[in-house]
């Protein structure tokens, strides 16, 4: 099944976690829904791996999370990009460039 | 859960590469903690997730129902999404193994007889291997007492036969001055002092150059070092004490340092004592206790004894840390070579033999040690074996509970990893209950007389033995448990559910299960035939005789003490005057005196010179034990005189110089020749002539088990030196040591100052001689009959699970018409052939492994067919009855009752 997070190239659902919340802090669901547009339905995935996923960062120390109100008034756990997510997101998406960069130029070459 | 938690962990290698180990932990250990406000916030979250996902849905005009039917089945149902965020976490493999650990002792508490078993099997096991595992440990694995070991040396020169000769004084000297290869040299004799501080005692001491505690790399604790102006002649009068000495002698004064102490007569000062945990290694005689006083050497090259054939002094040197053995052992050649060259009437061959102090000191123990390790790795084996073939046998009545724990939802890891927790807490009872007799190792190797060995003292339970303990019983009851484990896991749960409570043995397992029993049997014969040889050895040394009657006698051991023994011939008369009025004690036979006894472990040869037969050098004739006796000492020992006379009172200082020679050196020096009559020089071609009257039996000097070399006997009151040092033997007409205290007194009422020590029936000395091969039959005896009784228990159990699980065929095949004892022939023959299998890979391995026992063996083949045969006739009477017993069940088989059994 193409749309399982478990296709994804190990470990990159964290980046795109980190990455969705770089712009504003957000709650579980919008995570997901934003990675979804994002991804233009390439993506979707399942409450657990995506909570795994939350609890992971969150004892990395590379996310937090307060628990707010949301627009329809319902108690929900925003989680927020902390500073050492911020610079983590930086090197993980160079990294990830240099990568693809580098995979693109085998797949060329043969 | 196992399996997600680790591909969990890896992602988080992954991405949060870096991530604060001590967060994780931190964050994990608050979650254990606080588990219910974690999990009700868990829970919130995800509810309110499903929940928004489910109001999207009904915004695009879906019904509730529908709705939540749809998220559900996008994005997961709410309590598998929580048990998948809640076991990812460590914390959560902590909380499980928990319940691992309660279900397991639960398991094990429902089933007594078979954890009794299980445990006991492995207690056995392991006890055996702590037992043995603390003796390795403390005699050959800690650390000697000295700075960086391995650097140490013995050093010897060469003898003619290749062996290891002590060194003359002279030698040292140009040894020590000429070498590049030794950061230091340094030479020791042996010196038993009479201590004068209260009651007064013999010691073991040694007498070494100022340098000696330097070249082992000991500082004293309290006082000083020897210096090098104190090892001169005149002024060698300082002494070093062991710590033991010090508190045993000296209440631990401290201080004690330059205070004079008292020993043969003579004021002598203390120099400092040495720390606690340095134990004197180097004694020369096995039984004469620990050494625990040093006094300085004090040589010079003028004095007679420091002469270059004067070899009674033992080298040893510390090596310069760029220089290995061989280039030292090279140097130390040419450099002997030179000193042959320069003096050849002094040396009888050219070299140095260098041997690494560790060696020389353990060496000897090393070979039964790793014997006795071996043996019991295979008690270990069995053990193990035996435990498999428990958890085989249970793991088939546990189909049926795994079975439904799979259908229940729990997976194959999971169920694997309880099994595991399961023989764990198998594996740490039985290594608590096998620690109790490791306990009191010590005192139990002693009781069964392990003296022999060096640094017996250093063997207790200590963190090592313990780690040794926790890891061999994981690693046991691991390894018996991967078999069944997986033939559990494995289960078809289908199957099983719908057979029963049937069990249902698949071929694979019994097959296994045969296999175990097989190789039970093959280690238990191993062991059997190892312990049969060592028997064998025993009783053929026992039935050897030493030369002498050593039922009866009492030894006890006197050296004189006083100014006033400075004259021969007050020595002479004070033992004629003892051995006197030690004849004339009621009960006493017989009594004598000697400068050594037969297997006492003392040592002490002469040269001996033939008149005729001399050789151009002097250095290269034969010598010979040297017994300095009293007359009556053949007669008190029983030693038979073979030809000519036993020397008499007559034989006085001033009457002409005779003595006895043994057989052996009749038969070597005047073969087919008459040796009365004939003539030898003692010690040196410069001395008087001694005239041979008498030829006596040999006597074994060094071992029941050692050829017996060239003996004489010389009058104590022709010696020109007579010996101070002397051993009494009395004969008595019943228990020898009845007439111990009497003959104390008799010694005392000459002289009430004189030391006496050792006093012993000669009986122990034949016991001690012959205590290492008991100790080692003794031993690898017991593990013999461990792995014999767990391997009968393996039979019995397998014949009769066998019996058990094929009641139902029996039954039809009793219905039918078979005979009840034909079908217990079959059972046999199926016990039968698995022992067979055994005992020829037994037998294959015995005749492998035997021969590494060779240098325990006396007067027996590693392969004696005699040991064998019996062994295996043993092993297979045993084993018939341990499977007999079960399969007679089957003769009680009921047809009818047994086609309902289900």
């Amino acid at each position: 099944m193409p749309d399982k997070p478990s296709d994804l190239v190990q470990g990159t659902l964290d980046m795109l976690i980190l990455k969705t919340l770089a712009l504003e802090s957000m709650h579980g669901y919008g995570i997901a829904v934003r990675l979804e547009q994002m991804s233009k339905g390439v993506f979707r995935l399942n409450a657990g791996s995506l909570f795994v996923a939350f609890q992971r960062l969150q004892r990395a120390g590379l996310i937090r999370g307060e628990w707010k109100s949301t627009e329809n008034s319902r108690r929900a756990k925003y989680y927020v990009l902390t500073d050492q997510g911020r610079k983590r997101l930086t090197s993980e998406t160079r990294e990830w460039g240099r990568q693809v960069a580098a995979i693109a130029r085998i797949l060329e070459a043969s | 859960m196992g399996k997600a938690g680790g591909g969990d962990r890896q992602n988080l290698g992954g991405v949060v590469g870096t991530m604060s180990l001590l967060r994780n932990i931190a964050v994990g250990l608050r979650s254990l903690f606080r588990k219910e406000q974690e999990r009700q916030e868990l829970d919130e979250e995800l509810t309110g997730f499903l929940e928004m996902a489910a109001e999207e849905k009904m915004n695009q005009g879906m019904t509730r129902k529908d709705a939540l039917r749809a998220v559900r089945l996008e994005r997961g149902n709410l309590e598998v999404s929580k048990e998948e965020v809640r076991s990812s976490g460590w914390e959560s493999f902590v909380e499980t193994s928990w319940q691992d650990l309660r279900l397991a002792a639960r398991m094990l508490r429902k089933s007594p007889g078979f954890t009794a078993v299980a445990v006991l099997t492995l207690a056995l096991g392991i006890g055996a291997n702590t037992t043995i595992f603390s003796l390795v440990n403390g005699v050959l694995l800690r650390p000697l007492p000295y700075r960086n070991p391995s650097r140490i040396t013995m050093m010897w020169e060469k003898s003619r036969d290749g062996s290891p000769e002590n060194v003359g004084y002279a030698t040292y000297l140009d040894w020590k001055s000429q070498n590049k290869s030794f950061e230091e040299i340094a030479i020791y004799s042996s010196w038993q002092p009479v201590l004068q501080v209260g009651e007064p005692e013999q010691l073991s001491g040694l007498r070494v150059t100022s340098n000696y505690f330097r070249t082992l790399g000991i500082h004293p604790e309290i006082g000083r070092d020897f210096l090098p102006e104190e090892d001169v002649p005149n002024a060698n009068k300082v002494v070093m004490l062991s710590h033991s000495l010090w508190q045993r002698k000296f209440n631990s004064d401290p201080n004690i340092v330059g205070k004079p102490i008292n020993m043969n007569a003579t004021q002598y000062i203390v120099a400092g004592v040495l720390p606690a945990r340095y134990q004197s290694l180097m004694n020369q005689d096995p039984r004469g206790g620990a050494v625990e006083i040093w006094r300085v050497l004090g040589y010079d090259a003028s004095q007679p004894w420091a002469c270059r054939s004067c070899h009674h002094l033992v080298a040893i040197g510390r090596l310069r840390d760029s220089v290995a053995i061989p280039q030292a052992s090279a140097e130390m050649d040419t450099i002997s070579a030179a000193l042959s060259k320069a003096y050849p009437k002094e040396y009888d061959d050219i070299g140095v033999i260098l041997t690494p102090i560790r060696e020389q000191l353990l060496g000897p123990a090393s070979t039964p040690l790793y014997i006795l390790l071996g043996a019991v790795s295979f008690v270990l084996l069995v053990a193990c074996a035996n435990l498999a073939n428990l958890l085989l046998a249970r793991a088939t009545y546990r189909e049926r509970e795994v079975a439904v724990r799979t259908v229940l939802g729990a997976t194959r890891g999971r169920i694997i990893r309880q099994l595991f927790v399961e023989n764990c807490v198998l594996g740490l009872l039985g290594a608590a209950a096998g620690l109790i007799p490791a306990y009191w190792t010590p005192k139990v190797l002693a009781s069964i007389g392990a003296g022999d060995l060096p640094r017996l003292d250093q063997v207790h339970l200590d963190w090592q033995v313990l780690l040794f303990t926790l890891g061999v019983a994981l690693l046991t009851s691991i390894a018996a448990g991967l078999a069944p484990g997986y033939r559990l896991s494995k289960n078809d749960m289908h199957d099983s559910l719908r057979e029963g409570m049937r069990a249902s043995g698949s071929v694979a397992s019994r097959r296994l299960r045969g296999l175990l029993i097989v190789s039970e049997v093959a280690l238990s014969l191993t062991l059997l035939i190892g312990a049969g040889l060592l028997l064998r050895s025993l009783g053929r040394l026992l039935v050897v005789s030493p030369g002498f009657d050593p039922a009866n006698v009492l030894s006890m051991q006197t050296s004189v003490l006083g100014q006033r023994f400075n004259d021969n011939a007050v020595v002479r008369q004070y033992f004629a005057d003892v051995v006197e009025r030690l004849r004339a004690l009621p009960g006493v036979q017989s009594a004598a005196a000697a400068s050594q006894i037969p297997l006492a472990g003392n040592m002490d040869k002469y040269g001996f010179h033939v008149e005729g037969k001399m050789h151009a050098n002097p250095e290269e004739d034969p010598n010979a034990e040297r017994y300095c006796i009293t007359p009556g000492f053949l007669e008190s020992m029983r030693i038979p005189l073979l030809r000519g006379r036993d020397i008499s009172p007559a034989d006085t200082a001033t009457a002409p110089q005779v003595l006895l020679i043994g057989e052996t050196t009749a038969r070597r020096m005047w073969p087919g020749e008459d040796p009365i009559g004939k003539r030898v020089k003692l010690g040196g071609v410069d001395k008087p002539w001694w005239t041979v009257v008498g030829v006596t039996g040999d006597v074994h000097h060094f071992g029941l088990d050692a050829d017996p070399d060239m003996q004489m006997y010389i009058p104590h009151q022709q010696w020109p030196f007579p010996d101070g040092l002397m051993v009494f033997v009395i004969r008595t007409a019943s228990t020898p040591t009845a007439i111990s205290s009497a003959a104390q007194e008799a010694i005392h009422s000459i002289d009430t100052t004189q030391p006496i020590s050792r006093i012993m029936p000669l009986e122990s000395y034949v016991g001690l001689s012959v205590q290492g091969r008991k100790f080692a039959l003794i031993l690898i005896g017991a593990f013999a009959a461990i792995a014999l009784a767990l391997s009968l228990v393996g039979i019995y159990g397998v014949t009769a699970y066998s019996v058990g699980q094929r009641t139902r065929e029996i039954g039809i095949r009793i219905a039918l018409g078979a005979q009840p004892g034909e079908l217990l022939g079959l059972l046999l023959r199926q016990g039968m052939l698995l022992v067979a299998c055994g005992v020829i890979t037994g037998i294959t391995a015995s005749l492998v492994l035997t021969r590494f026992l060779a240098t325990m063996l006396f007067d027996v083949q590693p392969t004696d067919g005699l040991t064998f045969v019996s062994v295996v006739l043993l092993l297979f009477a045993v084993s018939a009855t341990a499977c007999f017993l079960p399969a007679r069940r089957v003769m009680r088989i009921d047809p009818m009752v047994a086609l309902r059994y289900e």
